[in-house]
């Protein structure tokens, strides 16, 4: 593996040699002087025995040498050949914990040299005050005497224990899905039948402490979940369906029988699947279905009364303007995400590849109506850098969702703050992050170290964000963490885990608070996916939206996740669901899921909001103008038709006026809202 | 490496003038109509179509290092309207070719079980309209009489004895917006195979073995006047006899150009695999750090003399989607390719800057 450094070594003055030697075994080097402190050592010749313990992969060298190392503190440790006097040699690490009769391997390091040559040897861990690790050098490539330097470090503020996953195939996602408010691990497992391969579920269940016990569904799925994976209940039936997909085509899987078992729900052929997501894209109250096209214009399914109905690109009885039809796609990651605030979700298409009018990303404005407009240009997010994926959160705290746009390839990461009025400002300059060159497919949002600010894990490396709600920045954290899995609580301890391929990574955590809100919805999307989740404690206000498929690949948890630093009460916390209604929670503790049912908190208020409203002209032709002693300036208007459908939405912004002279003659009824207190009025449209 | 295309068989012996009828050439081909709904519509082969024995106009061609195409073989032909000729351009690039002109890929399994017969599975048809290019398939039925048009993906399931071993294939019938994705340069569509690079080799025509380029001039479809008498060719990556090198960047060149290179399909990666570009190793990845999460202990694209750590290796290897290359048109690990980039790599000199 990869071993990406945190801090450079850039203290390179040769500190004296200490005089700790190497020695021929594990158990003779215990029986030496242990190395206590950082330093400089020697590796004079090899002649010792080579580690064979599994701890690097290929074949194993002739000879090795061994040193045992009993730090006195908690560190983190960086051991280095990556050092002058190096340069052309080609060293090889292990690093041990356990005992010489039972090693345990913790850190492996072959090429991953930065500083001096590319074939030296670079690994960080962290240690434990008086434990003894074994440190073991050998000549599969070089036989070459050499130095290395042992760093000790104060331990970066967050750190992961790893576990081996079970359940094997590919693992995608933390979801819930026997809705006992545990995140399950979720993979998809090959199949061979008839030289071909189908592909089956297995879930593993959480228990609680990080204990799992494993189920096997078979589905025989077509395709595999090579691009991606997203779940939510789109059928309204309590238990959590699926989606994903290959280069061929896409399945959507559908729990049954009470969550006892799958079925294929819908499959199609001919899909180049890259990120999948559910989520209410006509607001009608019923999860559709989103599937990127890498190479064609993008699909999804609508979710009628009759069925999952399969539409591509702009159709009248679908999307009527599409949601990115560029005939050859090049559409990688698509976030649903409410940009304006307006309470409708929006979408954010992450692009790569070909000319600048294919790879350039779009961002479609939800018009309330069904419709989408794309707005990329005026938000300033047209982009045309090859990305895979933005991460969209509030970063700074400010009540937006800012979005990191990752780079792939070296193309630059861009940092765009959103601006509060539907645009958005690349402050990638101030933000520490031009320092992180590291690029990829995948950056996802995720409080690690439940500090109350928003970090991102970018790659398999966590930025970290600094918390400075006025000038947003982050520190790189490139080692020592995940690399990049689906985030869920896998032991159910309020921080937040990663699971990738074979391992899960566990949040040591820390004594930072949390808290953790699940949705039950009334209607079908109980989950609440495309719900805005607003808390307020004594360090402010922190928002999140409910979302299925973010990032590239992977599904997270659908339990909205909140660190709240020290904070030690939960002032209140506001659901904004897709549906309209808002729900309020005042007065909470921390350290705890709060399930939150749809409606539930309705009627508990007893403000009042724009109850003075009057609209003029009535009947109105093009502009309606409302009047009242209220600020409208952050209300959100809605109108409906007086079959209740919504035709539109929008927030005010600094006029009191709504536009009306799209709608065709008739009786409408005007809703404006603000923090959950609404006042509805009807108006006629000439 | 060079190879001569020498230009002395333009000379004419002009002591006798026989006079013969021109033959005409009996394909049919109207752009207004294309595609045409069948493969025997055109008119391209002659006997039973399955056997694929050309009419008078339709020349077979080879193309020096051949595709994997998950051990299908292949087949393929030209075709160009009456008194209109290819202009070359330059070594690597697609000949210049004129308007009708149709390029025909067939693809079909040999050894097939449990009979071991020949089983045809599709025609691509490349056609050439006011300028650009059309790309067309046509898929084979069963009976093995007719190929229908098709732009919907499919797979096909068969048996084959191949190198002693049977093989378990689902080939891929890719989908038109598949073709389409390695076949063009931001949006324009292109031909992959006919380069003077690619075709610049002896073959056993009707009436005797002959350099193609030079075949295809005398019968009026290339024209002459601006091709150099050096082609710097490729190998056929198959050919044991040829320096390791140029196997290697034949078979890279073939399998992988055309989506990475300059307005390709996966452009945005810094690998450049096009034979031209390939005498520097610098763009096959030799010593560049690979930018992708694959698994542990990958360094390097090429990391010289360690094919375990060398994410080309590790992606030709793959039969994971997500992992694979070439991304479409394999779901097999072609063996013996991977055994040729593994010998490359482990061959280098294990040191990089």
């Amino acid at each position: 593996m990869k071993t990406k450094l945190l801090f450079l070594i850039i203290c390179l003055v040769p500190f004296a040699i200490k005089a700790q030697s190497s020695s021929d075994t594990c158990s003779a080097a215990d029986s030496a002087t242990h190395i206590t402190s950082g330093g400089t050592y020697s590796i004079t010749s090899f002649n010792g025995t080579a580690p064979v313990a599994g701890c690097s992969s290929g074949s194993t060298a002739d000879n090795g040498e061994w040193f045992a190392y009993t730090p006195v503190n908690d560190y983190q440790v960086v051991i280095s050949s990556d050092i002058t006097g190096n340069n052309g040699k080609d060293t090889k690490l292990q690093v041990y914990d356990g005992s010489c009769a039972s090693l345990n391997c913790l850190a492996n390091s072959d090429d991953d040299g930065e500083d001096v040559y590319s074939r030296l040897s670079v690994v960080q861990f962290n240690v434990e005050a008086n434990k003894t690790y074994y440190i073991a050098w050998d000549n599969r490539w070089d036989s070459s005497a050499f130095d290395f330097i042992l760093t000790e470090t104060v331990q970066q503020p967050i750190s992961f224990t790893e576990d081996p996953r079970n359940g094997g195939g590919t693992v995608r996602g933390t979801v819930d899905m026997n809705n006992d408010g545990l995140d399950d691990i979720v993979s998809i497992v090959a199949k061979n039948v008839n030289d071909s391969n189908v592909y089956d579920i297995n879930i593993q269940e959480q228990t609680g402490s990080g204990s799992f016990i494993g189920h096997d569904y078979p589905v025989s799925a077509p395709y595999s979940a090579s691009w991606s994976l997203a779940a939510g209940d789109y059928n309204g039936d309590g238990y959590t369906d699926l989606v994903w997909g290959n280069g061929s085509g896409v399945n959507i899987v559908k729990a049954i029988n009470s969550g006892t078992d799958y079925a294929i729900a819908e499959t199609q052929s001919g899909i180049f699947t890259q990120r999948t997501n559910f989520v209410d894209i006509n607001e009608d109250g019923r999860l559709d279905v989103f599937i990127c096209h890498d190479i064609a214009p993008n699909i999804y399914y609508m979710n009628e009364t009759s069925g999952l109905e399969y539409y591509q690109g702009a159709d009248p009885n679908g999307v009527p303007e599409g949601l990115g039809i560029y005939p050859s796609g090049g559409n990688y990651g698509s976030v649903w995400v409410d940009y304006d605030n307006d309470g409708d979700i929006d979408m954010f298409m992450a692009k790569c590849g070909g000319g600048e009018a294919r790879r350039t990303n779009q961002l479609f404005r939800n018009n309330g109506n069904g419709s989408y407009t794309e707005v990329a240009g005026a938000a300033n997010l047209a982009d045309p850098i090859q990305t895979w994926s933005g991460a969209w959160g509030d970063y700074d705290n400010d009540g937006d969702m800012d979005v990191f746009i990752g780079g792939y390839n070296g193309t630059s990461h861009k940092m765009m703050r959103n601006d509060g009025n539907g645009t958005f400002t690349d402050i990638t300059p101030t933000t520490n992050l031009g320092f992180f060159t590291y690029t990829g497919i995948d950056n996802v949002p995720a409080d690690f170290n439940n500090d109350g600010f928003i970090d991102i894990l970018s790659n398999g490396n966590i930025l970290v964000n600094d918390g400075n709600p006025i000038n947003m920045s982050f520190t790189a954290y490139t080692s020592g963490v995940p690399p990049q899995g689906a985030i869920g609580d896998l032991d159910n301890d309020g921080f937040l885990d990663v699971v990738s391929g074979s391992k899960i990574y566990y949040n040591n955590g820390s004594t930072n608070k949390y808290v953790k809100i699940k949705l039950n919805g009334n209607g079908l999307n109980k989950a609440g996916i495309g719900a805005r989740i607003e808390i307020t404690t004594g360090s402010g206000t922190q928002i999140r939206d409910v979302r299925s498929g973010e990032g590239f690949r992977y599904m997270n948890s659908l339990t909205t996740h909140f660190g709240l630093g020290v904070d030690t009460s939960v002032t209140s916390v506001k659901v904004y669901w897709p549906s309209g209604i808002v729900d309020v929670l005042n007065n909470l503790s921390v350290n705890q899921t709060i399930t939150v049912a749809e409606g539930t908190t309705l009627g508990t208020e007893s403000k009042t909001f724009a109850q003075d409203l009057t609209l003029f002209p009535n009947p109105a032709k093009s502009t309606l103008y409302v009047k009242t002693k209220y600020n409208l300036s952050d209300a959100i208007y809605t109108v409906f038709d007086i079959s209740g459908k919504r035709v539109l939405n929008s927030k005010f912004g600094r006029n009191n006026t709504v536009n009306v002279s799209s709608l065709s003659t008739g009786t409408y009824f005007l809703r404006v809202m603000q923090d959950g207190l609404s006042h509805t009025q009807k108006f006629i449209k000439e | 490496m060079l190879f001569v295309f020498s230009c002395t068989s333009c000379s004419e012996d002009d002591n006798y003038v026989q006079i013969k009828p021109t033959p005409t050439s009996p394909v049919s081909l109207n752009l207004e109509n294309i595609p045409y709904p069948t493969l025997s519509e055109y008119n391209f082969f002659e006997g039973e179509m399955s056997d694929l024995k050309p009419v008078y106009g339709v020349l077979p061609y080879k193309i020096t290092s051949g595709l994997f195409i998950d051990y299908a073989k292949a087949q393929t032909f030209v075709w160009m309207p009456k008194g209109s000729k290819a202009n070359y351009v330059n070594d690597h690039s697609v000949l210049d070719f004129p308007d009708g002109a149709v390029l025909i890929t067939n693809h079909y399994f040999e050894n097939v079980l449990p009979e071991k017969n020949r089983k045809m599975i599709e025609t691509r048809l490349i056609i050439k309209k006011e300028g650009e290019w059309v790309l067309v398939n046509y898929k084979w039925n069963d009976e093995q009489s007719e190929a229908v048009y098709t732009t919907e993906g499919s797979f096909v399931n068969v048996k084959i004895e191949d190198n002693n071993e049977t093989k378990a294939v689902n080939y891929k019938i890719p989908s038109y917006n598949e073709c389409f994705t390695c076949h063009n340069k931001y949006d324009e569509i292109l031909p992959i195979g006919p380069k003077p690079q690619n075709i610049n080799e002896d073959f056993a025509f009707k009436d005797g073995i002959k350099n193609q380029l030079k075949k295809w001039a005398e019968f009026g479809y290339l024209n002459t006047s601006n091709i150099p008498s050096e082609i710097v060719s490729v190998v056929d990556w198959s050919d044991i006899s040829q320096p390791l090198d140029l196997r290697v960047r034949s078979y890279l060149d073939i399998n992988c150009a055309h989506c990475h290179s300059d307005k390709g399909y996966c452009e945005y990666a810094p690998m450049r695999f096009s034979f031209k570009d390939t005498d520097d190793f610098k763009n096959i990845g030799v010593g560049v750090e690979h930018n992708f999460e694959l698994e542990e202990g990958l360094s390097h694209i090429v990391a010289p003399g360690k094919s375990e750590e060398s994410a080309l290796l590790f992606r030709l290897k793959s039969t994971l989607d997500e992992y694979k290359m070439p991304i479409m048109g394999r779901n097999l690990q072609h063996k013996e390719g991977v055994k040729l980039i593994e010998q490359w790599i482990n061959s280098l000199e294990n040191e990089i800057e």
